[in-house]
């Protein structure tokens, strides 16, 4: 098989992939604010209900997540859920799971923020609203860069295990390629196509952290 | 704001979930699960359709039965979920039914198969029983893997026992590859997929251990269907009958160059 047949084939594969990785970036980004947010709640009950949610996302495997997310329609509540339900499993899934790591990183950010800001916006006459929005949040963006940049590369890569519950992304399709073609060629061209990827994620979060610099 | 992304997402999730319901697929259409990395059973070709004998078997089928074949590649290890919850309504790619008789509702075997033992050719090796002390390859929950496992069978305990190791890997190709480099020193592996490979790589380089007593078992390929659905089980039963009548099933077998191990309708 051609190089080029084989890349027409994978670059199909992962059309699925970039859209496993923008639905989970475009939901999970901000259901990981809410988290921290519960996490950091004055109120008991709701920190404690974070702290659980958290521990549990982060404490078990990705790929045990999704099985449940896809099978427990069926196996908890006898409904019966057609191929249909496999892509926004799969999506829910990494959703919940990323929010999770999201949150105790946006939570790094927040708390790195000195009182005195605070105190500062208080003294200006700033609500509470208003001075998150204008003057924690800009600077809380600035400070996770780094680290979202870190999971947003590990998410790309974690887009594999959505073969779990069969759906054909590029890493699945190299795969039987490979079985087909009795060849690791497949596998080494998978890998481009995600260095590939990764490199424009990396250069795009670099040039983000480079507009925020403006103090250096 | 965030509110409406809320809302946004639970609307997206809930009508997610809506999308699937009410095709459960067994009037209309005929799913077909699949492990995608078993040559000439169920495989991707160079057009990146998935084909193989048993798809074309499937295909025949449901032309038959005015159903619409969906082809679908599944995880080997959710095969159960996916047949339980009704997300496919038969497991059909040289599925061995010996072992799982009472795991599925099946229909009559097709394929008479083999597990055997492939080794490279240079390594001299004639018998199973010159394995002792090597390092064996065989993928996760195979029948290979469950032959050596059957403790009744004292001869392949003995000889499971004799390995040095048995590596349990995902899929063959990567199984292969160790057995390309040296890392491991045979792979119990299904003739039909065996001969394939052997057929796909250098000439000459890879050797199955022949002989009858060579075999790890003789075992038997049927479709597997959910317990309890013997409706399903006998329509395709019937049609898969009707083909061995009147010779198509022996074009298939002839066109996959897997006439020697059918058994249909002998």
């Amino acid at each position: 098989m051609s190089l080029l047949t084989m890349s027409a084939q994978l670059a199909e594969g992962f059309l699925i992939t970039v859209e496993i990785f923008v639905l989970t970036l475009l939901f999970s980004l901000p259901l990981g604010l809410i988290v921290a947010f519960g996490r950091m709640s004055g109120c008991k009950v709701i920190r404690i209900i974070s702290k659980i949610y958290i521990s549990i996302m982060r404490g078990t495997p990705l790929m045990l997540q999704i099985i449940v997310v896809y099978f427990a329609p069926f196996y908890v509540f006898r409904m019966h859920v057609g191929t249909g339900y496999r892509f926004p499993a799969v999506i829910v899934a990494f959703v919940i799971n990323y929010a999770a790591y999201f949150a105790e990183i946006y939570r790094a950010g927040i708390e790195s923020i000195p009182v005195g800001q605070y105190e500062a916006a208080q003294v200006l006459g700033y609500s509470k609203a208003q001075t998150f929005v204008k003057i924690i949040l800009p600077q809380v963006v600035k400070r996770v860069l780094p680290p979202v940049t870190n999971e947003t590369i590990t998410l790309v890569k974690d887009t594999s295990m959505a073969f779990t519950i069969s759906i054909a992304e590029m890493f699945t399709v190299a795969k039987q390629i490979g079985a087909a073609q009795t060849s690791v060629v497949p596998l080494l061209a998978a890998g481009v196509f995600y260095y590939i990827f990764n490199l424009v994620v990396a250069s795009f979060m670099e040039y983000l952290e480079k507009k925020t610099s403006y103090y250096r | 704001m965030k509110r409406v992304l809320v809302a946004l997402l639970a609307i997206s999730m809930a009508a997610g979930v809506l999308t699937g319901c009410g095709s459960k697929g067994s009037d209309k259409t005929f799913t077909v699960g699949f492990d995608a990395e078993f040559p000439p059973y169920g495989y991707r070709d160079d057009n990146g359709e998935y084909v193989g004998f048993d798809l074309d078997l499937a295909a025949e089928v449901c032309k038959r039965q005015g159903w619409e074949l969906v082809k679908q590649p599944i995880d080997w290890d959710a095969k159960d979920m996916e047949l339980s919850s009704g997300a496919i309504d038969c497991i059909w790619n040289g599925f061995t039914m010996n072992g799982r008789e009472d795991a599925y509702t099946w229909t009559e075997p097709y394929v008479d198969n083999s597990q055997v033992f492939v080794v490279a050719a240079a390594s001299g090796v004639q018998n199973k029983e010159e394995l002792a002390g090597k390092v064996v390859a065989v993928q996760k929950d195979s029948s290979a893997l469950a032959a050596l496992n059957d403790e009744e069978n004292t001869d392949n305990i003995a000889l499971r026992d004799s390995f040095a190791q048995l590596i349990e890997y995902a899929d063959y190709n990567t199984a292969f590859m160790d057995l390309e480099q040296g890392a491991v020193d045979a792979v119990a592996i299904d003739i039909g997929v065996a001969q394939y490979q052997i057929a796909q790589r250098e000439a000459g380089k890879f050797v199955m251990l022949q002989g009858e007593d060579n075999k790890l078992a003789v075992e038997q390929y049927a479709v597997g269907f959910l317990k309890g659905n013997d409706e399903l089980r006998d329509t395709v039963q019937k049609t898969l009958d009707e083909m061995a009548a009147d010779g198509t099933f022996t074009q298939i077998a002839e066109k996959w160059g897997l006439t020697d191990s059918v058994c249909l309708g002998k």
